[in-house]
Protein backbone atom coordinates (compact mmCIF):
# COMPACT_ATOMS: atom_id res chain seq x y z
CA UNK A 1 0.00 0.00 0.00
CA UNK A 2 0.93 3.85 -0.90
CA UNK A 3 2.38 5.93 2.44
CA UNK A 4 0.69 9.23 2.97
CA UNK A 5 1.01 11.64 5.68
CA UNK A 6 -1.79 13.50 6.99
CA UNK A 7 -0.38 16.63 8.12
CA UNK A 8 -3.37 18.03 10.55
CA UNK A 9 -3.48 21.16 12.33
CA UNK A 10 -5.73 21.42 14.79
CA UNK A 11 -7.37 23.93 17.49
CA UNK A 12 -5.04 25.11 19.94
CA UNK A 13 -7.05 23.24 23.09
CA UNK A 14 -6.25 21.08 26.15
CA UNK A 15 -4.23 18.28 26.40
CA UNK A 16 -6.96 16.01 26.90
CA UNK A 17 -9.24 17.15 24.43
CA UNK A 18 -6.16 17.52 21.90
CA UNK A 19 -5.66 13.44 22.45
CA UNK A 20 -9.75 12.77 22.18
CA UNK A 21 -8.95 14.69 18.69
CA UNK A 22 -6.21 12.69 17.46
CA UNK A 23 -7.88 9.32 19.14
CA UNK A 24 -11.00 9.74 17.08
CA UNK A 25 -9.28 11.00 14.00
CA UNK A 26 -7.07 7.41 14.18
CA UNK A 27 -9.29 5.21 14.56
CA UNK A 28 -11.91 7.03 11.67
CA UNK A 29 -8.53 6.08 9.64
CA UNK A 30 -8.32 2.84 10.99
CA UNK A 31 -11.94 2.00 10.44
CA UNK A 32 -11.54 2.85 6.65
CA UNK A 33 -8.84 0.37 6.65
CA UNK A 34 -5.42 2.01 7.12
CA UNK A 35 -2.44 1.09 8.86
CA UNK A 36 -1.05 4.02 11.16
CA UNK A 37 2.72 3.41 11.50
CA UNK A 38 3.28 6.52 13.18
CA UNK A 39 2.58 10.15 15.13
CA UNK A 40 4.55 13.01 15.59
CA UNK A 41 3.63 15.99 17.53
CA UNK A 42 5.08 19.26 15.94
CA UNK A 43 3.90 21.56 18.80
CA UNK A 44 1.79 23.91 19.62
CA UNK A 45 2.79 26.86 17.28
CA UNK A 46 1.29 30.04 16.42
CA UNK A 47 -0.22 30.07 12.29
CA UNK A 48 1.48 31.96 10.47
CA UNK A 49 -1.27 33.76 9.48
CA UNK A 50 -5.25 34.30 10.96
CA UNK A 51 -6.98 31.25 9.39
CA UNK A 52 -10.95 31.45 9.92
CA UNK A 53 -12.47 28.16 10.10
CA UNK A 54 -15.35 26.78 11.45
CA UNK A 55 -17.27 30.17 12.48
CA UNK A 56 -13.71 30.80 14.46
CA UNK A 57 -10.80 32.78 13.97
CA UNK A 58 -7.70 30.89 14.87
CA UNK A 59 -3.84 32.19 16.03
CA UNK A 60 -2.37 29.23 17.36
CA UNK A 61 -2.53 25.99 16.35
CA UNK A 62 -1.24 22.32 17.34
CA UNK A 63 0.37 20.31 13.97
CA UNK A 64 0.47 16.69 14.05
CA UNK A 65 1.68 14.58 11.81
CA UNK A 66 0.28 10.95 10.82
CA UNK A 67 2.42 8.35 8.99
CA UNK A 68 0.30 5.70 7.68
CA UNK A 69 -0.03 2.76 4.66
CA UNK A 70 -3.47 3.50 2.82
CA UNK A 71 -5.16 2.69 0.37
CA UNK A 72 -5.45 5.40 -2.40
CA UNK A 73 -9.50 5.31 -2.24
CA UNK A 74 -9.38 5.89 1.14
CA UNK A 75 -8.05 9.84 0.42
CA UNK A 76 -11.59 11.73 -0.83
CA UNK A 77 -13.22 10.48 2.25
CA UNK A 78 -11.36 10.96 4.63
CA UNK A 79 -10.46 14.58 3.65
CA UNK A 80 -14.69 14.80 3.97
CA UNK A 81 -14.79 13.68 7.01
CA UNK A 82 -11.48 15.84 8.56
CA UNK A 83 -13.59 19.07 6.85
CA UNK A 84 -16.57 18.07 9.05
CA UNK A 85 -14.73 17.81 12.14
CA UNK A 86 -14.68 21.30 14.19
CA UNK A 87 -11.61 20.98 15.76
CA UNK A 88 -9.42 20.27 12.63
CA UNK A 89 -8.13 23.98 11.02
CA UNK A 90 -6.77 22.32 8.22
CA UNK A 91 -5.80 18.66 7.08
CA UNK A 92 -3.78 17.76 3.83
CA UNK A 93 -2.79 14.24 2.28
CA UNK A 94 0.50 14.30 1.41
CA UNK A 95 2.59 10.88 -0.34
CA UNK A 96 5.18 9.97 1.69
CA UNK A 97 8.49 10.98 0.44
CA UNK A 98 10.54 7.98 -0.65
CA UNK A 99 13.70 7.14 0.62
CA UNK A 100 15.13 6.75 -2.67
CA UNK A 101 14.95 9.79 -4.31
CA UNK A 102 16.88 10.71 -7.77
CA UNK A 103 20.05 12.21 -7.34
CA UNK A 104 19.53 15.52 -9.29
CA UNK A 105 22.37 15.44 -11.58
CA UNK A 106 21.41 19.80 -12.28
CA UNK A 107 20.99 21.71 -15.35
CA UNK A 108 22.75 20.51 -18.56
CA UNK A 109 22.56 23.15 -20.75
CA UNK A 110 20.99 22.77 -23.86
CA UNK A 111 23.10 22.79 -27.27
CA UNK A 112 21.66 25.14 -29.60
CA UNK A 113 20.06 22.66 -32.29
CA UNK A 114 18.44 21.38 -29.08
CA UNK A 115 16.83 24.43 -28.01
CA UNK A 116 16.06 24.97 -31.88
CA UNK A 117 14.14 21.82 -32.00
CA UNK A 118 12.49 22.29 -28.28
CA UNK A 119 10.31 24.97 -29.75
CA UNK B 1 -9.04 -39.51 -103.29
CA UNK B 2 -12.62 -40.14 -105.13
CA UNK B 3 -12.18 -36.71 -106.74
CA UNK B 4 -8.92 -38.17 -108.20
CA UNK B 5 -10.74 -41.41 -109.58
CA UNK B 6 -13.22 -39.12 -111.26
CA UNK B 7 -10.52 -37.30 -113.01
CA UNK B 8 -8.94 -40.78 -114.08
CA UNK B 9 -11.78 -42.04 -115.78
CA UNK B 10 -12.18 -42.42 -119.12
CA UNK B 11 -13.87 -39.76 -120.27
CA UNK B 12 -15.21 -38.77 -123.98
CA UNK B 13 -12.83 -35.73 -124.52
CA UNK B 14 -9.29 -35.54 -124.53
CA UNK B 15 -8.74 -32.42 -121.70
CA UNK B 16 -6.44 -30.02 -123.74
CA UNK B 17 -9.15 -29.69 -126.25
CA UNK B 18 -11.67 -29.31 -123.55
CA UNK B 19 -9.57 -26.23 -122.41
CA UNK B 20 -9.55 -24.79 -125.88
CA UNK B 21 -12.61 -25.15 -126.59
CA UNK B 22 -13.75 -23.83 -123.14
CA UNK B 23 -11.22 -20.91 -123.09
CA UNK B 24 -9.75 -19.06 -120.32
CA UNK B 25 -12.65 -20.85 -118.01
CA UNK B 26 -15.81 -22.21 -117.84
CA UNK B 27 -18.76 -19.63 -118.62
CA UNK B 28 -20.54 -18.73 -115.38
CA UNK B 29 -23.30 -20.69 -115.08
CA UNK B 30 -22.32 -23.34 -116.73
CA UNK B 31 -23.07 -26.61 -114.00
CA UNK B 32 -19.85 -28.95 -115.02
CA UNK B 33 -21.11 -32.25 -116.45
CA UNK B 34 -18.84 -34.51 -114.63
CA UNK B 35 -16.41 -35.91 -117.10
CA UNK B 36 -16.26 -32.88 -119.42
CA UNK B 37 -14.95 -30.63 -117.64
CA UNK B 38 -11.44 -30.18 -115.92
CA UNK B 39 -12.10 -31.36 -111.86
CA UNK B 40 -10.45 -27.89 -110.73
CA UNK B 41 -10.89 -24.85 -112.47
CA UNK B 42 -8.27 -21.33 -111.03
CA UNK B 43 -11.62 -19.36 -111.15
CA UNK B 44 -14.65 -21.63 -109.60
CA UNK B 45 -17.62 -19.95 -108.76
CA UNK B 46 -20.74 -21.70 -106.96
CA UNK B 47 -23.23 -21.80 -109.17
CA UNK B 48 -27.04 -22.47 -107.58
CA UNK B 49 -28.78 -20.87 -110.41
CA UNK B 50 -31.71 -19.11 -109.47
CA UNK B 51 -32.55 -20.37 -105.98
CA UNK B 52 -30.38 -19.51 -102.87
CA UNK B 53 -29.13 -22.39 -100.35
CA UNK B 54 -32.39 -21.32 -97.88
CA UNK B 55 -35.23 -22.36 -100.89
CA UNK B 56 -36.30 -26.27 -100.46
CA UNK B 57 -35.80 -28.01 -103.67
CA UNK B 58 -38.17 -28.62 -106.27
CA UNK B 59 -41.21 -31.33 -107.21
CA UNK B 60 -39.20 -32.31 -109.92
CA UNK B 61 -36.05 -33.63 -107.25
CA UNK B 62 -38.90 -35.31 -105.11
CA UNK B 63 -37.80 -38.96 -105.74
CA UNK B 64 -34.25 -38.12 -106.74
CA UNK B 65 -32.06 -40.73 -104.93
CA UNK B 66 -28.77 -39.36 -104.81
CA UNK B 67 -26.42 -41.97 -105.19
CA UNK B 68 -22.70 -41.82 -105.01
CA UNK B 69 -20.36 -42.38 -107.63
CA UNK B 70 -19.41 -46.05 -108.79
CA UNK B 71 -15.98 -47.53 -108.14
CA UNK B 72 -14.96 -49.73 -110.06
CA UNK B 73 -13.59 -52.75 -107.10
CA UNK B 74 -10.82 -54.17 -109.04
CA UNK B 75 -9.73 -50.45 -110.25
CA UNK B 76 -9.88 -48.93 -106.87
CA UNK B 77 -7.54 -52.58 -105.22
CA UNK B 78 -5.08 -51.88 -107.83
CA UNK B 79 -5.21 -48.08 -107.22
CA UNK B 80 -5.11 -48.65 -103.65
CA UNK B 81 -2.27 -50.64 -103.51
CA UNK B 82 -0.07 -48.77 -105.75
CA UNK B 83 -0.52 -46.38 -103.92
CA UNK B 84 0.66 -48.46 -101.14
CA UNK B 85 3.81 -48.69 -102.22
CA UNK B 86 4.45 -45.27 -103.60
CA UNK B 87 3.80 -44.01 -100.27
CA UNK B 88 6.42 -46.65 -98.70
CA UNK B 89 8.85 -45.74 -100.94
CA UNK B 90 8.25 -41.69 -100.19
CA UNK B 91 8.48 -42.29 -96.60
CA UNK B 92 11.54 -44.56 -96.57
CA UNK B 93 13.30 -42.36 -99.01
CA UNK B 94 12.58 -39.37 -96.52
CA UNK B 95 13.40 -41.22 -93.34
CA UNK B 96 16.58 -41.91 -95.40
CA UNK B 97 17.59 -38.35 -96.32
CA UNK B 98 17.11 -37.40 -92.87
CA UNK B 99 19.12 -39.74 -91.06
CA UNK B 100 21.70 -38.78 -93.95
CA UNK B 101 21.73 -35.06 -92.43
CA UNK B 102 21.34 -35.75 -89.03
CA UNK B 103 24.55 -37.86 -89.53
CA UNK B 104 26.60 -35.24 -91.32
CA UNK B 105 25.79 -32.95 -88.65
CA UNK B 106 26.93 -35.29 -85.69
CA UNK B 107 30.17 -36.03 -87.68
CA UNK B 108 30.29 -32.13 -87.76
CA UNK B 109 29.87 -31.73 -84.44
CA UNK B 110 32.21 -34.47 -83.43
CA UNK B 111 34.82 -33.18 -85.68
CA UNK B 112 34.42 -29.44 -84.80
CA UNK B 113 35.84 -30.87 -81.12
CA UNK B 114 39.01 -32.16 -80.60
CA UNK B 115 37.73 -35.07 -78.93
CA UNK B 116 40.21 -36.32 -76.75
CA UNK B 117 41.97 -32.51 -75.49
CA UNK B 118 38.03 -31.55 -74.70
CA UNK B 119 37.67 -34.43 -72.72
CA UNK B 120 40.51 -34.33 -70.74
CA UNK B 121 40.19 -30.38 -70.38
CA UNK B 122 36.47 -31.24 -69.35
CA UNK B 123 37.57 -33.79 -66.63
CA UNK B 124 39.71 -31.17 -65.37
CA UNK B 125 37.44 -28.36 -65.14
CA UNK B 126 34.84 -30.81 -63.60
CA UNK B 127 37.80 -31.79 -60.90
CA UNK B 128 38.59 -28.14 -60.29
CA UNK B 129 34.81 -27.82 -59.92
CA UNK B 130 34.70 -30.26 -57.37
CA UNK B 131 37.22 -29.12 -55.44
CA UNK B 132 35.89 -25.61 -55.20
CA UNK B 133 32.67 -27.19 -54.12
CA UNK B 134 34.19 -29.04 -51.48
CA UNK B 135 36.06 -25.91 -50.39
CA UNK B 136 33.06 -23.87 -50.14
CA UNK B 137 31.16 -26.22 -48.24
CA UNK B 138 33.68 -26.82 -45.51
CA UNK B 139 34.13 -22.99 -44.86
CA UNK B 140 29.68 -22.75 -44.96
CA UNK B 141 29.57 -25.67 -42.36
CA UNK B 142 32.37 -23.78 -40.45
CA UNK B 143 30.33 -20.54 -40.41
CA UNK B 144 27.37 -22.61 -39.46
CA UNK B 145 29.28 -24.35 -36.61
CA UNK B 146 30.65 -21.30 -35.38
CA UNK B 147 27.21 -19.12 -35.54
CA UNK B 148 25.25 -22.10 -33.72
CA UNK B 149 27.91 -21.85 -30.98
CA UNK B 150 27.52 -18.28 -31.06
CA UNK B 151 23.39 -18.68 -30.37
CA UNK B 152 24.06 -21.22 -27.93
CA UNK B 153 26.29 -18.89 -26.04
CA UNK B 154 24.06 -15.86 -26.66
CA UNK B 155 21.04 -17.63 -24.96
CA UNK B 156 23.05 -18.97 -22.34
CA UNK B 157 23.92 -15.91 -21.43
CA UNK B 158 20.39 -14.09 -21.74
CA UNK B 159 19.24 -16.98 -19.48
CA UNK B 160 21.83 -16.58 -16.85
CA UNK B 161 21.24 -12.73 -16.83
CA UNK B 162 17.74 -13.31 -16.17
CA UNK B 163 17.85 -15.75 -13.80
CA UNK B 164 20.38 -13.33 -11.93
CA UNK B 165 18.04 -9.87 -12.21
CA UNK B 166 15.21 -12.71 -10.62
CA UNK B 167 17.85 -13.18 -7.77
CA UNK B 168 18.41 -9.85 -7.42
CA UNK B 169 14.82 -8.85 -7.68
CA UNK B 170 13.89 -11.94 -5.19
CA UNK B 171 15.91 -10.69 -3.03
CA UNK B 172 15.21 -6.99 -2.83
CA UNK B 173 12.04 -8.06 -2.15
CA UNK B 174 12.45 -10.43 1.06
CA UNK B 175 14.35 -7.22 2.63
CA UNK B 176 11.77 -5.54 2.04
CA UNK B 177 9.65 -7.62 3.15
CA UNK B 178 11.60 -8.19 6.27
CA UNK B 179 12.37 -4.71 6.96
CA UNK B 180 8.47 -4.14 6.93
CA UNK B 181 8.17 -6.59 9.29
CA UNK B 182 10.46 -5.27 11.75
CA UNK B 183 8.84 -1.99 11.32
CA UNK B 184 5.19 -3.10 11.89
CA UNK B 185 6.47 -3.64 15.53
CA UNK B 186 6.12 -0.11 16.25
CA UNK B 187 2.21 0.76 14.26
CA UNK B 188 -0.39 1.80 16.26
CA UNK B 189 -2.73 -0.43 17.14
CA UNK B 190 -6.00 0.24 19.00
CA UNK B 191 -4.40 -1.42 22.22
CA UNK B 192 -1.38 1.00 22.26
CA UNK B 193 -3.64 3.82 21.05
CA UNK B 194 -4.05 5.70 24.01
CA UNK B 195 -0.33 5.31 25.49
CA UNK B 196 0.74 6.32 22.08
CA UNK B 197 -0.66 9.41 21.39
CA UNK B 198 0.19 10.66 25.54
CA UNK B 199 3.69 9.55 24.38
CA UNK B 200 3.06 11.77 21.33
CA UNK B 201 1.97 14.94 23.04
CA UNK B 202 4.27 14.47 25.42
CA UNK B 203 7.64 15.21 22.86
CA UNK B 204 6.84 17.61 20.66
CA UNK B 205 9.43 17.29 17.55
CA UNK B 206 10.68 20.50 16.14
CA UNK B 207 12.47 19.90 12.45
CA UNK B 208 13.31 23.71 12.59
CA UNK B 209 17.10 24.79 12.12
CA UNK B 210 19.13 27.06 11.50
CA UNK B 211 22.30 27.45 8.99
CA UNK B 212 24.28 30.03 8.25
CA UNK B 213 26.58 30.91 5.11
CA UNK B 214 29.78 28.97 6.82
CA UNK B 215 27.88 26.08 6.36
CA UNK B 216 27.25 25.84 10.57
CA UNK B 217 23.73 24.32 11.52
CA UNK B 218 21.96 24.86 14.77
CA UNK B 219 19.11 22.19 15.68
CA UNK B 220 17.89 23.56 18.50
CA UNK B 221 15.39 26.44 18.13
CA UNK B 222 12.45 28.62 19.47
CA UNK B 223 9.26 26.85 18.69
CA UNK B 224 7.22 29.85 19.00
Amino acid sequence: MPRYELALIVKAMQRPETAAVLKRTVEALMERGAVVRNLENLGERSLPYKISKHKERHKRGGYFLIDLEAPPSIVSPMMEHLGRDIDVIRRAFLRHPLAKAEECSGIVPLSPGEKLQKN
Amino acid sequence: MLPALRRCRPGPVPLPALAAALGPGPAPGLSPVPGLCPGWSPRAVPVRGRKTRHDPPSKSKAGRVKLPPPVDPEELLVVQERYRQYRLVLGALRAEFRAEVLQKKQEERLAAQDSVQELEEHRRLMAWNDEENARQQARREERARREEEEQKRRKLEVAEKQARKMKAFLEEKEKEVLQLQEEAKNFITPENLEARIEECLDNPQNYNFAIDKDGRIVKRTVLS
